[in-house]
């Protein structure tokens, strides 16, 4: 919890780092000149909207210790917004979006000046509550949502950036921009906050509310300033997949097991820090897609580990596929119990304990 | 106003059930601080066995409680032993992904055994109705309710007269004092644990005829715990039995006057109103 990245703590420019994050921007900005596999681009949206989201959930959670288990409010409320003014009011996406922030921060804001009040496990529970109103007023509002059947929209319009006009979204290229662009500005913007008078007042009331309170910090407003920070990236988030992947209901964009998976992201990489969440989405994300489109079960099978036509083959290969989410838990249960840290936390005790037998 | 005293029957009738869940849940909260997420996924476990205890041995739901509870009481005392217990100094956000994460694990086990198609436990009686002054019962529901009492008549009397139950309920005032006095805490932890699996699974069992049995089930029940123990006082015995019977009445009236679709909204938006005017519930005495 009390980590700080090294680059925090030296004032001046740290080159090194500098030059890594450079190169590595500028790999990612090239990749899809080399890369045309649009399986290898679709992972790599998937891990640019996780990245968004634990990293938008990490301000709140991670760096002013509120954890909102009921992200997915504002990934709906997003995503929602954005669909229904292209489906009903025929608003392009590339306005609708932020009018899907300004409804998500809107809703953050009410929520936040009725949920912050209550501290801890309750904080939690109010979260939790929150969320599930929102997720069963959308089954119930078909007239706004489309209730229980959802919206479905692949048709996306052309969008115009200066003189140029993107059309090619089938390629899955323009959507990789997108992503990695608000990928980039989730984790400049955590970078603002963790290094800003701002951030260190979201840290303070992380580490003792009351202490903080005491010393004249405003928690209500500075909790919901988290709150509308993060809202804004959750619900650009949702838009982007919203927009992605076409159909959106309430059971995948309002869910309560969405709420825990952008949490997750968090946890398993490390929470508080900037590097959590990018760990926690490049870990979680390719996993769970291998074994959603039945890779490992292949892979095993391929590898002669299982044959085929045995019994477990058969069962790996019929039911794996269904395991992502057991993969989940087991997960969060394992870092948890064993790297409450993160893997990232984890790494550096590893580290540390190496440095001291060495010495 | 038939109409009105029907939904309300019906209500109260749930509610025992809800009780029972929520008096698991405040048990576990009381004697350990933990916040037990996975507790609506072993009540789906506790559906599960008595599913297949009535489709392969052919026991009647009602009957099957009686290899339920002591089931579910050594599944309940394994959990805490193997994986709360260790999480009993972490952060208390901590413990609810944690038992978030273990309800996860149970509730996809169950779907890759057993897939995710909704099961049926279909008894002679399973839609049967009696009629008591005007007012006609579901039979399963009356029969549930009865039981529900008995369970709970018993569980006050252990609570409150043998030498384990105020041990249990020593713990759960001041876990260091009841040290101090001689109680063994780690073992009234586990018991604490296995009676809040117990009841849940019964909770379970009494439902499976009326209900849908599939490994998701528990989710719904999760969040009603809360929201009774909550309204009752987190820890407060007598308040997650008042909790319960009154989140049943409140979704049933509810359900019948605002429409079925919408009840859910109506106890999530009351749990809220309880944490914000009344966050130690309405019988609960307020100690953190």
């Amino acid at each position: 919890m009390n980590m700080k990245t090294s680059t925090a703590d030296i004032r001046g420019i740290a080159t090194l780092p500098l030059l890594l994050t450079a190169a590595a921007i500028i790999l990612l900005f090239l990749l899809p000149k080399f890369v045309t596999s649009t399986y290898a681009l679709h992972i790599m949206i998937l891990i640019f909207i996780s990245v968004i989201m634990g990293s938008a959930w990490n301000i709140l959670g991670g760096y002013t210790g509120q954890y909102s288990v009921g992200h997915a409010a504002y990934f709906g409320v997003g995503a929602y917004t954005t669909k229904i003014l292209l489906q009903y009011r025929h608003i392009a996406p590339w306005y609708g979006v932020w009018a899907g922030v300004a409804a998500a921060v809107a809703t953050g804001l009410v929520i936040g000046s009725i949920c912050f009040r209550i501290r801890g496990p309750y904080f939690v529970l109010a979260s939790i509550a929150v969320a599930e109103i929102f997720r069963v007023s959308a089954l119930n509002l078909p007239g706004l949502t489309n209730g229980a059947e959802g919206i479905l929209i692949t048709e996306v319009p052309p969008f115009k950036i200066g003189n140029t006009v993107i059309t090619d979204f089938m390629s899955k290229v323009p959507f990789y921009y997108i992503g990695l662009v608000i990928a980039i500005a989730v984790i400049l913007a955590t970078r603002l906050v963790q290094n800003s008078k701002l951030g260190y007042y979201f840290q303070a009331i992380r580490e003792d509310q009351d202490a903080a309170h005491s010393l004249g910090i405003n928690l209500t407003l500075y909790k919901n300033a988290a709150l509308a920070i993060s809202a804004v990236f959750t619900s650009l988030a949702g838009s982007l997949y919203g927009l992605y992947v076409g159909f959106i209901d309430p059971g995948t964009v309002l869910d309560l097991g969405l709420s825990v998976q952008i949490v997750m992201t968090c946890i398993i990489g490390g929470i508080g820090t900037i590097l959590g969440p990018m760990i926690g989405a490049v870990v979680l994300v390719p996993f769970s897609e291998a074994l959603r489109s039945n890779m490992i079960a292949q892979a095993l099978i391929d590898s002669g580990l299982v044959k085929e036509d045995s019994p477990l083959g058969t069962f790996l290969k019929e039911q794996l596929s269904h395991a992502h989410v057991l993969i989940y838990g087991i997960l969060l249960v394992v870092v948890i119990l064993f790297m409450p840290d993160g893997i990232l936390g984890f790494i550096r005790k590893l580290f540390a304990s190496k440095r001291k037998e060495t010495a | 106003m038939i109409v009105f005293f029907q939904s309300l029957i019906s209500g109260i009738l749930i509610g025992g059930v809800y009780a029972l869940i929520g008096i698991g849940l405040t048990i576990i909260f009381g004697v350990m601080r933990v916040i037990n997420f996975a507790h609506g996924d072993i009540l789906m476990i506790g559906m599960y066995l008595t599913y297949f205890l009535f489709t392969l041995f052919h026991i009647d739901p009602f009957v099957s409680i009686v290899i339920t509870i002591p089931l579910m009481f050594l599944f309940g005392a394994f959990l805490q032993k193997v994986f709360i217990n260790r999480a009993l100094n972490a952060l208390p956000q901590n413990q609810i992904l944690l038992t978030i994460g273990i309800g996860l694990v149970m509730s996809n086990t169950v779907m890759l055994a057993f897939t995710s198609d909704y099961k049926i436990l279909t008894t002679t009686y399973s839609s049967s109705s009696v009629e008591i002054l005007g007012i006609s019962v579901s039979e399963p529901l009356a029969v549930s309710f009865a039981i529900t009492v008995a369970i709970t008549a018993a569980l006050y009397w252990f609570l409150y007269k043998t030498d384990m139950g105020q041990a249990i309920r020593a713990t759960a005032q001041d876990r260091e004092a009841a040290q101090l006095m001689g109680i063994n805490v780690k073992r009234m932890s586990i018991i604490a644990f296995g009676i809040g699996s117990a009841l849940a699974g019964t909770a379970g069992a009494l439902i499976s005829p009326t209900y849908y049995i599939f490994p998701q089930v528990g989710s719904v029940f999760t969040l009603k715990a809360f929201v009774i123990t909550v309204l009752g006082g987190m820890g407060s015995i007598v308040g997650a039995t008042l909790g319960g019977v009154l989140i049943g009445v409140a979704e049933s009236v509810g359900g019948v006057y605002i429409g079925s679709g919408w009840k859910d909204v109506i106890v999530f938006v009351l749990f809220l109103l309880v944490l914000l005017f009344k966050p130690s519930g309405l019988l609960g005495t307020s100690k953190d």
